[in-house]
């Protein structure tokens, strides 16, 4: 591309009045380009006064103006590179002219006088222009054998509901089912908990309909008795195997080789090439992810609606609550019982008029609930009490718990649930379940009555959670180098979910959508919810995947990662650091990229060693070469140089947290340099080796939180950083240099009246380090 | 409280108090709003959360013998804080009206007294045995006097009948007594068996819950205990902590003195008759009349007052037929003892002892049904009141 540069000053918004303007265009012109300045640039004049230049030719913007947060629509040029320089936030609103004021007339023309926050404003203007030279008009990628179909995994409510919703919208729809009937769990239900209004007691399960209305729609194909062997390829193109199951067949998907088999005797970790030997051996007979299924089957997006088992109890840990006996049976055994007819003692057959309904075990397990329970298992307590009180008149239903959940409007059904006088509701730590002879009695500790309580039985019941699919198998059997399944993170269980809060539907693979009891344990009402909106994210997925641009979180993104292959050297550490499993390295070692499976965090750029991998408008150079723009004066230039501090910044939540705190006029520190990252997972060590050598002083990332509570958008990359920054210690001690000039710090995007004093603390930290020895090399 | 606790849910037991103007009882979620809401519950073991409990249970045990629901004023602080509408205040007023029949005995008779469908049953009884009264007095005069002694017969000054109208000349107020001093000594023999049981219970229930620290109750000492509560009583001192509806206190007040001012117009009038042989009725410038006119207008206002609360609060609180049933009669008594005052300064009979006859039926309803009738709450609330100062209720 051959580029025209301009740079686009902006004097508005404060910009004007904090520095010197003049002097700014100087820096911006230092290369041999153009520069303009104008009063307003994002207003209607402004715009037309920008669009006039394109039209004349240029194409390559630094618009140094507001941050690259707004206004993003209206800076917008079709076949133009665009840099936004953020003047605003970045400097007239976040750096105090209070505590560095500007020259005054005399000291203008003083050689010696330091303006700090004219000196950031030149090197952001500099920086604009050195990035506008590295980047290129991204080309989306296109697919070759796209498609349009949509695979749902599992045929229960969940399932069908999907189904049905991805047909209204005029999408073909496949449902495989393992079992031979449709309809889950629901199915084989006596009543479900109302949808909607919650007055209306208990209602007939709603599957039924359900079953009827996606075996009737012409654009469901319904696969029952059926798994999935293996899903090949990536989004808008998979090619997907079925086969029987418990069938053993050459698509079978290849495994992971598992975490314990990592490790030679001595416990130290194997090289890639070892686990690659065990991975062969384990996956010996099976094709391998690279090869295709001549006879698969073509889908372009996949929802996973495998729903979930009881969870078993534990009969030894549990001896106390009486498991083992006939008549202490688990809530899945007793919905079971209810189906069949009236409640009767599966001991003697006798009607069951005292139930008691155990939703915590007690004891050891302080107040938590059985694994797995949930709001879930809270509501069907309620509901199977019902079940006692329709059965018999005078039936008594008790429910002890240590924690009723019944979240936004199920409390309604609390509250209907509640009126019943023969049901009984009490939080309370059952200590015992005892037989006496015949009837049973179930001793409970803290209980609302005051005292510790026996109560005599017909039938105990236990609340046992609702486990997964995912977590007894992968189900998905995605063939990824990764391995079939979701990657395990250590703080899902199971589940198969990215993020707890901010990205529902979401798994670690793209395409790929769970939704109801696969993703947490929900009601039917929560499910067919959940089942609408993953058929909606299944379908922008593939709509994305068609037009050749990301899905997310990065939507509309059209650039993907680049490999120069030449200079691969098979390390393999972008197939393993990718969180979301986009590259299959060959036999080789040499990474497959499948652009459509990549959410463009640039993880992959990060990790590699060589530095080959890039995106049209970031890559290592572009990058790289904003931080040499930066000016770091020297000995030669001031008797005490100032010190330059370079920030590598999230753009997900740092980024805005830093705008806000420049909307709240919270100055940093001006010797701080900012540049915006894709993900801290994809900041190359490189870039901060360059910064410290060229004789910067510290360098700081501003990432998300990590941790069980973590909140990167790309699951990993803050992670990834911080064992970066840590290696990168140890590299820097060897230079001679302290480590404490590198730091990673955690920041939430509501963070910003912190940010800055964290910031602050840092270039403090540097200050009375003093500055970096190789200054002036 | 180590010791365990049997649970047994009495189905029929929630459904009486549903139906005694608890019925909001199942809606409690335990929050204990109420008991923080309380003015004047303790800090230990605060009511009314734990009887809330207890009733949507089905816990009679733990709450026919509880003395906490008697500390109660139901002043409605609870009931307009609680977040569920449970209305923790009107199932106490339903637990205690359940108590009284639990105590009452026989119970057959404090079933009708709650009854609304026994109102008219009820009513018969005094209204044929008055009827019966009246006709004897005034068609069977010398008859009577043959009997009882002529001088006796008649109570007045003379000796004599009274000239013109008085009461005695409709019903005699010798039958009068005979029907209400044996009527005063059932009743009393009635609320002795209850309270037995009750203070029995309550102590029972204290020593359960931790409540007391007394092993045993000396009767004494519980007796001497009365005298520090009843001023406490007659000043209201509980009511008055109320913050939801303070001015029923003004109401009760008028009532309660009301009542206590009747009582010494009779008692004086009854020393008058027996042993002074002076008869009714007294002069207008009598004290004696004075005090019973007072009386008799603070009733009545106290009664219209009282009323007019229930029916501004019909949103906040529930009124059951207990309430409407002693309400109607204080105000029965209240208005029927007045008009058969002007009736009778009017110089018309028959209104006089139209008047004066339906007075004497609520009379009758009030005395005969006291054990059985929300009334019952003088008595029990007095002792439980008086237990809880006794046993140190902490």
């Amino acid at each position: 591309m051959d580029k025209k540069y301009c740079t686009y000053i902006c004097t508005g918004c404060g910009i004007g009045e904090a520095l010197n303007i003049e002097k700014v265009a100087e820096a911006a012109k230092e290369k041999g380009y153009d520069c303009k300045i104008h009063s307003c640039l994002c207003s209607e004049e402004g715009v037309e006064f920008l669009k006039k230049d394109v039209a004349e030719g240029i194409n390559a913007l630094s618009i140094a103006a507001c941050s690259r947060r707004v206004n993003f629509d209206i800076f917008r040029f079709d076949g133009c590179v665009v840099d936004r320089v953020s003047l605003r936030e970045g400097v007239a609103w976040s750096r105090s002219r209070v505590d560095f004021p500007a020259p005054t007339e005399e000291q203008k023309d003083d050689e010696y006088f330091i303006d700090n926050i004219q000196h950031l404003a030149e090197d952001y203007v500099r920086m604009g222009v050195a990035r506008l030279e590295k980047i290129t008009v991204p080309v989306p990628y296109k697919l070759e054998n796209f498609n349009r179909n949509i695979l749902v995994i599992g045929g229960g409510v969940t399932g069908l509901t999907a189904a049905v919703e991805a047909a209204d919208a005029g999408y073909n729809v496949t449902v495989v089912e393992k079992e031979e009937e449709l309809g889950g769990y629901a199915a084989k239900m006596r009543k479900q908990i109302p949808m909607g209004d919650y007055s209306k007691g208990l209602v007939d399960p709603v599957v039924g309909k359900l079953i009827e209305k996606a075996e009737s729609n012409s654009k469901i194909t319904i696969k029952k008795g059926t798994v999935v062997a293996r899903i090949a390829g990536q989004p808008g193109e998979f090619v997907v195997t079925f086969k029987k199951p418990g069938e053993k067949i050459e698509f079978d998907v290849p495994m992971a080789v598992p975490e314990d088999q990592r490790y030679d005797e001595k416990g130290n970790p194997l090289d890639v090439d070892q686990i690659r030997v065990i991975y062969d051996k384990i996956n010996e007979g099976r094709a391998d992810v690279l090869s295709i299924d001549p006879n698969g089957e073509p889908f372009a997006g996949v929802v996973l609606a495998a729903g979930w088992r009881p969870a078993e109890i534990d009969a030894e840990k549990y001896a106390y609550l009486g498991v083992g006996n006939k008549d202490v049976i688990t809530n899945h055994e007793f919905e079971q019982l209810a189906a069949k007819g009236k409640i009767v003692r599966p001991s003697d057959g006798k009607p069951a008029k005292n139930v008691v309904f155990i939703q915590s075990p007690g004891m050891e397990e302080g107040d938590a609930d059985f694994e797995y329970a949930g709001s879930v298992t809270s509501m069907v307590a309620l509901k199977q009490a019902k079940y006692v009180r329709d059965d018999y008149a005078d039936g008594k239903a008790y429910v002890i718990y240590q924690h009723m959940r019944t979240p936004g409007l199920m409390e309604d059904f609390y509250k209907e649930i509640q009126q019943d006088r023969g049901i009984f509701l009490t939080k309370g730590a059952v200590t015992e379940v005892a037989d006496n002879g015949g009837t049973l009695a179930v001793s409970a500790e803290g209980t609302l009555l005051g005292n510790d309580v026996t109560i005599k039985a017909d039938l105990v019941v236990l609340a046992t959670g609702m486990v997964p699919a995912t977590k007894d198998n992968p189900v998905v059997n995605l063939a990824y180098r990764q391995g079939p399944g979701f990657r395990d993170i250590g703080i899902f269980d199971g589940y198969a979910d990215s993020n707890f809060i901010c990205f529902p539907y979401e798994t670690q693979r793209t395409g790929v959508y769970s939704a109801g009891a696969v993703r947490r344990s929900m009601t039917i009402e929560e499910s067919t919810e959940d089942a609408r909106g993953a058929a909606l994210k299944a379908i922008q997925a593939i709509e994305s995947a068609n037009r050749g641009t990301a899905v997310h979180p990065r939507s509309g993104d059209m650039t993907f990662p680049d490999f120069f292959f030449q200079r691969c050297t098979q390390c393999k550490r972008c197939t393993e650091e990718c969180p979301f499993g986009a590259l299959d390295d060959d036999a080789k070692g040499t990474p497959k990229p499948n652009p459509t499976r990549c959410r463009r965090c640039g993880t992959c750029m990060g990790a590699c060693p060589e530095r080959i991998i890039g995106f049209a408008d970031y890559n290592i150079d572009s990058i790289g070469s904003m931080i040499k723009s930066i000016w770091v004066p020297s000995d030669f230039d001031y008797d005490e140089p100032p010190l330059r501090i370079l920030g590598l910044v999230c753009e997900n939540d740092a980024l805005p947290a830093l705008d806000m705190a420049a909307l709240h006029r919270n100055s940093i520190h001006p010797y701080v340099r900012i540049v915006p990252v894709r993900c801290l997972g994809s900041v190359n060590v490189i870039w901060i080796k360059d910064a410290l050598s060229q004789g910067m002083d510290g360098v700081f990332m501003l990432g998300c939180k990590h941790g069980d509570d973590y909140q990167c958008h790309f699951v990993k990359g803050s992670e990834l950083m911080d064992v970066r920054t840590y290696k990168m210690g140890e590299t820097l001690m060897s230079l001679g240099l302290e480590e404490e000039r590198v730091e990673q710090f955690e920041v939430a995007i509501d963070d910003y009246d912190k940010v800055s004093d964290m910031i602050n603390g840092f270039v403090e930290k540097i200050e009375s380090l003093g500055p970096n020895p190789f200054k002036g090399f | 409280m180590s010791e365990k606790y049997m649970v047994e849910p009495d189905l029929q037991f929630i459904d009486d108090v549903m139906g005694l103007g608890g019925e909001s009882l199942k809606k409690c979620f335990q929050c204990a709003t109420c008991s923080v809401a309380c003015p004047i519950a303790p800090e230990n073991k605060p009511f009314p959360r734990k009887e809330m409990i207890a009733a949507s249970w089905g816990l009679k045990d733990k709450l026919v013998g509880n003395g906490d629901i008697w500390l109660c004023h139901q002043c409605g602080d609870c009931s307009t804080l609680c977040p569920r509408g449970a209305k923790p205040g009107d199932v106490l007023a339903a637990l205690r009206s359940y108590a009284i029949t639990e105590y009452a005995q026989p119970k057959a008779l404090g079933k009708m007294v709650n009854d609304p469908k026994k109102f008219w049953t009820l009513t018969a009884v005094p209204a044929v045995i008055f009827a019966l009264l009246a006709i004897m007095t005034m068609f069977g005069g010398s008859f009577m006097a043959g009997i009882f002694g002529g001088e006796l017969w008649y109570h007045t000054h003379d000796g004599n009948p009274f000239p013109g109208i008085a009461a005695s000349n409709f019903i005699s107020s010798w039958f009068v007594d005979m029907i209400f001093v044996p009527l005063a000594i059932f009743v009393v023999t009635v609320f002795a068996i209850g309270l037995k049981n009750f203070i029995a219970d309550m102590h029972k229930n204290a020593l359960l819950e931790g409540k007391t620290a007394k092993e045993k109750i000396d009767v004494k000492e519980f007796l001497m205990t009365l005298k520090t509560v009843l001023p406490k009583i007659a000043k209201h001192r509980q009511f008055t902590q109320c913050g939801e509806n303070r001015e029923r206190s003004t109401a009760h007040m008028m009532v309660l003195f009301s009542f206590i001012g009747l009582f010494i117009v009779t008692s004086v009038v009854f020393v008058g008759v027996y042993f002074l042989h002076q008869g009714t009725p007294y002069s207008q410038l009598n004290p004696i009349k004075w005090l019973a006119n007072v009386s008799g207008v603070a009733l009545i206002i106290g009664g219209v007052l009282m009323v007019k609360q229930r029916l501004d609060k019909k949103e906040d609180q529930v009124s059951s037929y207990k309430d409407w049933y002693l309400l109607g009669l204080v105000l029965t008594i209240g208005g029927t003892g007045m008009l058969t005052q002007m009736s009778r300064l009017g110089g018309s009979a028959f209104l006089c002892y139209t008047f004066y006859y339906v007075h004497l039926i609520s009379v009758f309803h009030l005395f005969a049904y006291l054990p059985y009738s929300k009334m019952a709450h003088i008595v029990y609330r007095t002792v439980a009141m008086t237990y809880a100062e006794y046993a140190e209720r902490k």
